[in-house]
């Protein structure tokens, strides 16, 4: 059963090798790759080289429904930018890279492996953050690259020292022994916290997030902010399983929400905003994850899954909306109430990305808080709760002065329908989970 | 079989001691000619345990590491100086100030990362276990060089040795699968390629009002 994964790691490498054809082979290949998750369902649970449990199985969905939505989006986007750093070809191919890096990472059953799929995921999509060439965009892809590599090289050493600790790196090996509380462990473990949890967005290693999400194209930060995160994030969770240590995840989660709650606050440039919010949202999951706690797991999941939705919409209305005005200052937007798209996407995306009742995002903070509490992290539920006030009155302040402020300028020109879809999606999220809470209870 | 682990351990000593010199350097040229003496030290200690230990997996990183390293990412790395830039140096900061930050940078570094954690740890390939300092100083002493740097190529060569580091380090304490060993080299070539693209627009790495906040 081992061709079900290697057929999703394929099928984006053959639609690659179409490369005079590859915007339309990519997106023949992104709906096969949704369809695929079919196969992938029924095969759960699955150890083998390939690893595939209810967690990865989530994860995996969130990676291919974004990819699919991002080549949609991407098909009239790249083609509109003007000052293009690479071509529309090689963006796609890049593109394609890119998703099998990170659904390599997520299925591969070996750590070190998992690493390889993490540092490619750099290389793969540094080049992305130049396709809208500037002078910034340049400077940030830079920064994304050596942060990045610096940290995930870091984390290397946590594999030497989980190699080191099992003389093996096979996860489901390594996760069947029982917990060794061994200062090698622990050391692993810490590493990979600071190593990957560069890439995930934790404070203070979190510097290159807002730079890139805010210079690269909408897709791409669609990617980066739904998928890219949750799947380093997915790597340190299984490090996490090895020997869980919950008061260190806890609270470097929750230091990170806090001071993501406090940049998003008075930030002028929207794109950097959702970035922030990206940064808060990956950390409550963490935290989530860190509670060692069943509910916290499925919170962190639901949070994860409505959050990749919800937040790709955000970019992508982003997209639109830096077309229309050709400005990322929040105070030079005014008065998007006329265009009933955009600001309709924009609404309900922000909403999704805040944690808004019935998203998907509020019930998976509901039941982090929930099990933070039942670890009784006091303290920390108190920080959660203030940022949590925070990021939800900054964004949706901003947001709503977008719209409703000033006069109506934007209502001739349209936007995109894929960012509505997205940030329905990601409401329908909240409300099935709704819908089995209530069939179960 | 003792004067082979002597000779290891003056060599380890040596690459701590490529690492200040690169630090201190005022020419790119010769920064990277010096991280090319790094990575063949490098390859020598790995070919030594490789004797040591009669294992060929040992070979064929310290294989490895010559033809990536030390041929490859070196020859990229000086085709990408222009020679009006092979002199300059960024800093403001004196030669002598910035190496004595960085002895306290990485006094502090090493003091808390290695007495805490890593003095418990024994290593499987070299009887003697502080041997474990000399990849940690190196790693610092890269990540120094990225911190310190505003010069593309040097924020490169800083990401290099870390990377040199790490291999050390996997060399020193277990020798890991060679396949996920060599999985480092390619993404150090890699990244030089991307530096390559990068650099032809970008030289100088400065604060940007845009990315502030």
């Amino acid at each position: 059963m081992i061709i079900i994964p290697l057929i999703i790691l394929v099928i984006p490498l053959i639609a690659s090798i179409f490369y005079k054809n590859i915007k339309n082979s990519t997106t023949i290949g992104a709906i096969i790759e949704v369809f695929m998750l079919i196969p992938l369902y029924l095969l759960n649970p699955y150890k083998g080289f390939f690893y595939i449990d209810n967690v990865t199985f989530i994860f995996v969905l969130m990676v291919s429904s974004i990819y699919l939505l991002s080549t949609l989006y991407s098909r009239k986007y790249v083609h509109d930018i003007k000052n293009s750093g690479i071509s529309e070809n090689l963006y796609y191919l890049l593109m394609n890279f890119f998703y099998v890096a990170m659904e390599f990472a997520l299925m591969v059953n070996n750590y070190g492996f998992m690493w390889v799929g993490i540092e490619t995921t750099t290389i793969s999509s540094a080049l992305l953050l130049i396709t809208e060439k500037s002078d910034t965009s340049l400077e940030a892809t830079w920064r994304y690259i050596i942060i990045v590599s610096a940290g995930v090289t870091f984390a290397f050493i946590s594999v030497i020292l989980i190699y080191y600790s099992f003389g093996t790196l096979t996860v489901t090996t390594i996760l069947a022994e029982k917990i060794s509380d061994t200062l090698t462990v622990r050391l692993a473990v810490g590493i990979a916290l600071v190593g990957f949890g560069t890439k995930v967005g934790i404070f203070p290693v979190h510097t290159w997030l807002p730079d890139a999400h805010s210079e690269g194209p909408a897709p791409v930060s669609a990617m980066f902010s739904g998928v890219l995160l949750p799947t380093a994030l997915y790597v340190l969770y299984r490090i996490y399983e090895i020997f869980p240590m919950k008061g260190i995840f806890v609270w470097a989660g929750t230091i990170s929400v806090l001071f993501a709650a406090l940049f998003l606050s008075y930030q002028h440039n929207y794109k950097r905003m959702f970035a922030y919010s990206t940064m808060e949202n990956m950390n409550i999951a963490l935290i989530g994850l860190g509670t060692g706690t069943r509910i916290g797991l499925i919170g962190s999941l639901l949070l994860l899954l409505s959050h990749s939705f919800g937040k790709a919409g955000a970019f992508y209305t982003t997209g639109d909306i830096l077309h229309i005005s050709g400005t990322k200052e929040m105070d030079k937007i005014s008065g998007f109430m006329a265009n009933k798209r955009i600001s309709a996407s924009l609404l309900l995306s922000s909403f999704a990305v805040t944690g808004t009742p019935p998203y998907g995002t509020f019930f998976g903070e509901f039941l982090i808080l929930y099990s933070v509490l039942s670890i009784h992290f006091y303290a920390q539920f108190i920080i959660i709760v203030f940022s949590l006030f925070i990021a939800f009155v900054s964004i949706n302040l901003n947001v709503s002065r977008m719209i409703f402020r000033g006069k109506y300028e934007y209502s001739k020109k349209s936007g995109s329908i894929i960012p509505l879809i997205s940030g329905i999606i990601s409401i329908a999220i909240g409300i099935i989970f709704l819908v089995i809470i209530n069939a179960i209870l | 079989m003792n004067i082979m682990y002597t000779i290891i351990y003056l060599i380890a000593a040596f690459l701590a001691i490529t690492g200040f010199h690169i630090q201190s350097e005022k020419y790119l040229r010769s920064m990277v000619l010096g991280l090319a003496i790094q990575s063949s030290m490098i390859a020598l200690i790995s070919f030594i345990f490789g004797i040591i230990l009669n294992s060929y997996t040992f070979i064929i990183l310290g294989i490895l590491v010559i033809f990536l390293r030390v041929i490859l990412v070196t020859y990229f790395l000086i085709n990408k100086i222009p020679r009006s830039l092979s002199y300059v140096y960024e800093s403001k900061v004196s030669t002598t100030y910035m190496l004595i930050l960085d002895f306290i940078f990485i006094i502090i570094s090493i003091f808390i990362v290695y007495s805490i954690s890593f003095i418990h740890i024994v290593t499987i390939t070299y009887p003697v276990k502080n041997i474990l300092l000399f990849p940690l100083l190196l790693f610092f002493q890269g990540l120094f060089l990225i911190a310190s740097r505003k010069r593309t190529i040097a924020q490169v060569l800083g990401y290099v040795e870390e990377e040199n580091s790490l291999i050390i380090l996997g060399v020193f304490l277990l020798p890991v699968p060679i396949i996920i060993e060599s999985s480092v080299f390619l993404d150090v070539l890699i990244l030089v390629v991307i530096f390559s693209v990068i650099s032809i627009e970008k030289n100088v790495h400065e604060k940007m009002e845009e990315l502030r906040g």
